[in-house]
Order: structure tokens, then C-alpha cells, then sequence
């Protein structure tokens, strides 16, 4: 079997071993969406709010909470963990492809994603919250945020394996966090204040948003997830270059 | 009859280029370790020892310099020497949340194995090493010495021809160190070659049948622990015996009334 599989086996059964750095991931999303639901939903009212197309305001939030939890990776945070106790350096005396190291951790994000956006929306479910694309919309949607935690996975490994420090690790994480906030999370883009929309335009991460956004309350609107696959594509494309490069420069 | 060295560094240097300028931390070590034995590498802290095990073991780039490993240059056909050496560091890095038995199973797939092949040895090991009881618990509950004999083990899951051992039995206590010694001989005397670097000279003294002493990145002394001792009392009298540490002090300019003096200005 192929190195990469069988460290992306190693790391999901890590994973699934340490529930507590999972239930973060889980909770504090589903945190955000009651929170900002409880603060907006009377704004926001069913009937004579059109860009809810007829549900509540929880169908609107949805996206910005599965986002929020693909942004949780544990993946590069086990990787300098590995690097500064020396583990990392073991598997590097083997004679694997060096690429397989941050390719593995990196698959196993993609059950523990699936996992977590699929718990999300049925959570959600209850609240009437429901998905306008059906079945094939819920498959695009999970395949979408599986797509942005491993780009934002793939950067955080990026950073570990340049810095080889957990504390910058880290804080790398957090000043990736306000990008989550400069998107249209609360009210459609055109809504937005002029200067705030252009800097939600500027950040790629809008067009995540808007894609998972218009599978839940419109249907399959073909060009907005264009885009936002299109975006997922490229950010995967260049942060996997970037990690097998950096991995492969490693000394 | 003459034998292809196990190890042979040609000239090895290295440069680390940090924020504040260039640091050589090795300048210049050859070495030959013949095949079969058990070659000790020993210096004082910063001396340069890990420097050149990593560099010998394809972790690190060589600056400048020619090392061949099991016949295969390091440089050239890195994965070629992987195949052949097994690397226990001076961290022991293990994976904290894997099992003992997981942990050797995927070394053992990380090189090649079979899944079944893999289980195999992993329990053949587990025995040597006498981990079996504790095989099945996570890596996170293992003692000190049980992270050094499962480090050790997964250092030899492909039956590697040459051995590198970093520091086996720094922070061990006085009992599991000869364990480890016990085990590092019955390997050797399998057929593997190792090299160890350690700080503890009854260690050298003990296990090693070559030595060579490294300082400030340059190799200052070579041969057998018993040819040092000679070469020491021959040049200057003891009145009595010399011990490898005397070897190892005279060699590294720190006579013991230098070293006591040091101790002396810390204090004052
Ligand atoms: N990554 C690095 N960057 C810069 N300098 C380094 C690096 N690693 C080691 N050094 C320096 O190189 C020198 C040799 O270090 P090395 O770790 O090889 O010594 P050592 O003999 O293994 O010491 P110890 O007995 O403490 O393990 C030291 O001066 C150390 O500070
Ligand atoms: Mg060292």
C-alpha cells in the first residue's frame, strides 16, 4: 500500500484517539451559529427577508459555521509536535517519498471534515434548516469545505514545517482567524457596507462561503460554485506545492 | 584481507547559517569504522557529534565533504543508505498517541513490509526489547527507558546493516543503561555494525572497540579505548593507570584542575 495512505491512516486514528482536540472543532461553531442566529434572527425574519428564500436565518449562518470548523485543523499542530519531539525525524531516515509525510496528515483531514460538517448539518436539521440542493447539494457542499480545511490545513502545516515552532504554529492560526470575519457572514455581499464589501470580495474565502451559501438556500446557481471551487482548486493546487516543497527542502 | 568500510567520511563539514551569522559545527571529520563493531563517538556538549550523525544518517545536508554509508554515498542515493541503516536519535521521537506495536508495525510498513511481515517483526522486537507486556498501551505511559528500548527497536525493524545510535542511555538510570548495553552488544553481535555517540565513558569503555573523540567540530583522538590509554601514559605519568577519562579530559584540554577551577569561578 502506498506510504501516504498508510500515514493517513496513522493520523486519522490519532485523531478519532484524542476527541478532545476534536470536540473544539465541533462545539465552537455550532456556538457561533446559536450566537449569531440568537443576535439576528429577529432582524432577519423569514417572511420579508428575500435572501433567505423562505428558511430562517440559521440556513443562512450554516456555511460560516462548517467553514469555521474546516479552519480548525489539527493536522500541522500534530506535525510540530512531531518536529520539535523528533518523530518527524524518524520517519524522515526512511526511504519513503518525503511528500507522503505532510500528504498523509493531510487525507486524514478529509474523513474527519466529512465527519464534522455532515454532524453539523444534521444538528441543524432540527431547526428546520434545510439543504435547497438536496442530497447532490449536501455532497457538493461537504466536498467544498473538505476541500478548504485542507487548504487551510495544508498552510498551517506550511508554517510548522518553515517555523518548526508550536507557539508560531499557532499564532499562525489565529491571524488566519479574522479572515473568516471579513466575508459577508451576517448579511448577503451586496449588503455590505462599500469599503467592507471590497475587502469581502478581495478574500477568497467569500467565495467558499457564497457557494456553500446558494447549494442551502437556492439550488445548484452553477456559476457561484464555479467560483468557489474554482477558489478551493487553486488554494489546494498551491498550498500542496508549497508544503511538498517545503518538506522536500527540509533540513 | 581488506573489508569496505561500514562508515566512511570523507572531509564532512557543516555550516549552519542562523540569524546571527555562521556557526561550523563540524569542520572537517574523517572517519573509517570498520564492519562488525561497535564504534564510539564521543565529545564534550556542542562538540558537533549530532551534527555528524545526522549528516551520516541522511537527515542533514553535507556542506562540504564525502560520507558512504554501507558502500552507498550519502549525497547521491540518500533512500539507498535508508534502506540499510537503522537511526535512533538523541530525542528518542516516538509518536506519543501510537502503541508501542503500532509504532513498529509502521516502520516496518514505512519500509516495505507486508502488513503480515510487519506484525511479524514487530512482535519479534517487542520480545528483544522486552516491551511485549506493554505492547498494546499508548507510547504516552512508557518510562523513559521503555521510550529508549521501543526507539531502539524500531532503529532495527528492517535489519539494518549499519546502526546509529545518538546519546541510547543519556537519562537512563544506572539499570535499564545496561540493559540497553546488553542489547546494543546481542545486536552488534548479530552482525550489526553500530556507531554511538554518548557522553558516558564507561559506556565508551565498556561497549566500544573503536573511539574517536571529537572537540569544537575536529576529530582529536582515534583508536581503541586501551591504545588511548596507552598513548596517554606513555606521553605523561599519572602515577597510576589512566582511565578513559583522562583520555577524554586530556584530550579536550579540560585537565581536572581547569574543570574544578570553572566550577570554582561559577560558584564565586
Ligand atoms: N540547527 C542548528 N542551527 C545552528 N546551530 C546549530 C544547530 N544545531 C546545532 N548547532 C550548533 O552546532 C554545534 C554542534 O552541535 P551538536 O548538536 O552537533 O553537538 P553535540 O556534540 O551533539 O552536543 P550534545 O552533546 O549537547 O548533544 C553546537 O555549537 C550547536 O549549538
Ligand atoms: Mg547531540
Amino acid at each position: 500500500m502506498n506510504t501516504t495512505l498508510i500515514l493517513a491512516r496513522r493520523a486519522f486514528r490519532e485523531g478519532i484517539r484524542q476527541p478532545d482536540a476534536l470536540l473544539p472543532t465541533l462545539f465552537i461553531p455550532l456556538f457561533f451559529l446559536i450566537v449569531n442566529v440568537g443576535q439576528a434572527a429577529k432582524i432577519f425574519p423569514t417572511s420579508g427577508t428575500p435572501f433567505l428564500a423562505g428558511q430562517n436565518y440559521a440556513a443562512f449562518q450554516l456555511p460560516m459555521s462548517l467553514i469555521t470548523a474546516a479552519s480548525f485543523g489539527t493536522a500541522a499542530l500534530y506535525l510540530v509536535e512531531e518536529i520539535e519531539g523528533g518523530y518527524f525525524d524518524k520517519l524522515r531516515a526512511t526511504p519513503i517519498p518525503r511528500a507522503s509525510i505532510v500528504l498523509g496528515r493531510l487525507l486524514a483531514e478529509v474523513p474527519k471534515s466529512i465527519l464534522i460538517s455532515t454532524v453539523m448539518i444534521l444538528v441543524a436539521f432540527p431547526f428546520g434548516v434545510r439543504i435547497r440542493a438536496g442530497i447532490g447539494g449536501y455532497l457538493l457542499i461537504v466536498l467544498l469545505i473538505a476541500g478548504w480545511a485542507l487548504v487551510f490545513s495544508g498552510l498551517m502545516q506550511l508554517l510548522a514545517l518553515k517555523t518548526r515552532s508550536a507557539a508560531a504554529t499557532n499564532s499562525g492560526s489565529l491571524v488566519f482567524f479574522p479572515l473568516l470575519f471579513l466575508t459577508p457572514s451576517l448579511v448577503p455581499r451586496e449588503q455590505l457596507s462599500r469599503p467592507m464589501e471590497i475587502a469581502a470580495s478581495l478574500n477568497p474565502v467569500t467565495y467558499v462561503m457564497e457557494t456553500a451559501r446558494s447549494l442551502t438556500l437556492y439550488g445548484y446557481q452553477w456559476a457561484t460554485i464555479g467560483r468557489g471551487f474554482l477558489v478551493v482548486g487553486v488554494g489546494l493546487a498551491a498550498t500542496l506545492a508549497l508544503s511538498v516543497r517545503a518538506v522536500n527542502r527540509y533540513d | 584481507m581488506t573489508t569496505t568500510p561500514a562508515i566512511q567520511a570523507t572531509e564532512l563539514v557543516k555550516t549552519y547559517s542562523g540569524k546571527d551569522g555562521e556557526v561550523q559545527a563540524v569542520r572537517g571529520v574523517s572517519l573509517s569504522v570498520e564492519p562488525g563493531g561497535i564504534f564510539g563517538f564521543l565529545g564534550p556538549n556542542g562538540a558537533g557529534k549530532s551534527t555528524t550523525v545526522r549528516m551520516l544518517t541522511t537527515l542533514m545536508t553535507i556542506t562540504s565533504g564525502r560520507a558512504i554509508v554501507a558502500g552507498i554515498d550519502v549525497a547521491s542515493d540518500p533512500d539507498g543508505v535508508r534502506n540499510k541503516i537503522g537511526v535512533a536519535l538523541q530525542e528518542a521521537g516516538l509518536d506519543l498517541r501510537q502503541t508501542g506495536r503500532e509504532l513498529l508495525q509502521l516502520q516496518g510498513r514505512l519500509f516495505a513490509m507486508s502488513a503480515a511481515d510487519a506484525a511479524t517483526r514487530a512482535d519479534e522486537l517487542l520480545e528483544l526489547v522486552e516491551l511485549t507486556d506493554a505492547a498494546d498501551r499508548r507510547i504516552q505511559g512508557y518510562s523513559g527507558g521503555m521510550k529508549r528500548r521501543l526507539d531502539l527497536a524500531s532503529a532495527l525493524v528492517h535489519r539494518p546493516e549499519v546502526l546509529f545510535l545518538d546519546e541510547p542511555t543519556t537519562g537512563l538510570d544506572p539499570a535499564s543503561r545496561i540493559v540497553v548495553w546488553d542489547e546494543v552488544r546481542r545486536i552488534n553481535e548479530a552482525g550489526t555494525t553500530v556507531f554511538l555517540t554518548t557522553q558516558y565513558l564507561e559506556e565508551a569503555d565498556q561497549l566500544c572497540d573503536q573511539l574517536a573523540i571529537i572537540d569544537a567540530g575536529l576529530i582529536i583522538r582515534e583508536g581503541s579505548p586501551q591504545a588511548l590509554k596507552d598513548e596517554l601514559a606513555a606521553r605523561v605519568d599519572l602515577g597510576r593507570e589512566p582511565s578513559l577519562d583522562d583520555v577524554f579530559l586530556d584530550a579536550t584540554g579540560r585537565t581536572r584542575d581547569r574543570v574544578a577551577g570553572q566550577v570554582q569561578e561559577v560558584r564565586s
